[in-house]
């Protein structure tokens, strides 16, 4: 990956590595986010008054497409140092823990979700709901730390 | 009647000599790690909550909610994201601030932090609450709040990278 015209490029590039870093940060704050926000509406902490079918709708094109930046930044990061990024302890934990929150939200999406009275407009949420939320909230916590966490600690020794 | 450099550098020394810089400084590099990760997600606790500002103010979610309602619970996340990434990167500093003072980033991230703080104040003070009398000036000006904060994490992220 290293040895692709575009990790050679960002490696070499003095300012292309922080400007993808910058935009990585930039793009998780906007999807974890609002994904985060969503999660506190769904435990009942944020927003009480929006319908949680509302908030969570209106609010998951802005999610996905911040994800696609993240994604999309995080990949031709990694294309810069993946030799680094592979032998660090954190890596798998992290993509353990975004398939886990990828799982989480999938299962939300197309099966708790959809049972009837999943998502009332007012009042307390069924505890499937509000532990997906919890999940979720979590699971992104994690993988946030996890990441952070590769340049401070690059061997399992 | 400006600051002078040299001065200045000599507070910024006796700083970083301090009996709480040291000791920060010279503790586990695994605190410096952590002092990240809380100021990372103080600027994501800061930001999000604006940009579900910045979609209610121009009308592409929540349409039915009255804004003032909608903002009060976002408002008071966005500010204790604010006050824990103020928090965190004052520690950052002190761990360092004679390496902080010397790179030109770290100016440039000041310079857009101030102008960002100013600007966050005339949001939630004066602009937004009068939303409804200048829907158009309440728009620009949660436009400029987000690219002002962008800024501020672009800079942030070009410290580690300039002498």
């Amino acid at each position: 990956m290293e040895a692709t015209r575009v990790g050679s490029a960002i490696a070499e590039g003095r300012y292309a590595f922080p400007i993808i870093e910058g935009i990585h940060l930039i793009g998780l704050a906007g999807a974890v986010g609002l994904l985060m926000l969503i999660d506190l509406r769904l435990m009942g902490l944020f927003l009480t008054q929006v319908p949680p079918r509302q908030l969570h709708r209106q609010l998951l094109p802005y999610v996905l497409g911040g994800f696609g930046l993240v994604i999309l930044a995080g990949v031709v990061l990694l294309s810069s140092e993946a030799t680094t990024v592979f032998a660090s302890p954190p890596w798998p934990f992290k993509m353990a823990f975004i398939v886990l929150g990828g799982a989480n939200a999938l299962y939300f999406e197309f099966v708790s979700s959809r049972r009837p009275d999943a998502l009332p407009s007012t009042g307390r949420l069924p505890v499937s709901v509000r532990g997906a939320g919890a999940a979720s909230f979590v699971l992104w916590i994690l993988v946030i730390v996890c990441g952070r966490l590769i340049p401070y600690i690059t061997t399992w020794g | 009647m400006g600051l002078n450099p040299v001065s200045l550098s000599h507070v910024l020394y006796a700083i970083q000599k301090s009996h709480f810089a040291h000791r920060l400084a010279e503790s586990n590099h695994m605190l410096v790690a952590c002092l990240q990760i809380v100021h990372v997600f103080g600027f994501i606790f800061l930001l999000s909550p604006l940009l579900l500002i910045v979609l209610r103010v121009f009308g592409l979610i929540l349409r039915d909610q009255p804004l003032q309602e909608v903002l009060r619970q976002p408002r008071t996340v966005s500010l204790t994201g604010l006050a824990v990434t103020l928090a965190s990167g004052l520690m950052m500093f002190l761990t360092a601030p004679l390496h902080y003072y010397n790179n030109w980033a770290f100016d440039v991230k000041m310079l857009l932090l101030l102008a960002s703080l100013v600007i966050y104040a005339a949001l939630f003070v004066e602009i937004i609450p009068r939303q409804s009398a200048h829907p158009r000036l309440a728009k620009v000006a949660v436009v400029v709040a987000v690219v002002s904060w962008l800024s501020v994490c672009m800079a942030a992220r070009a410290i580690g990278f300039v002498a």
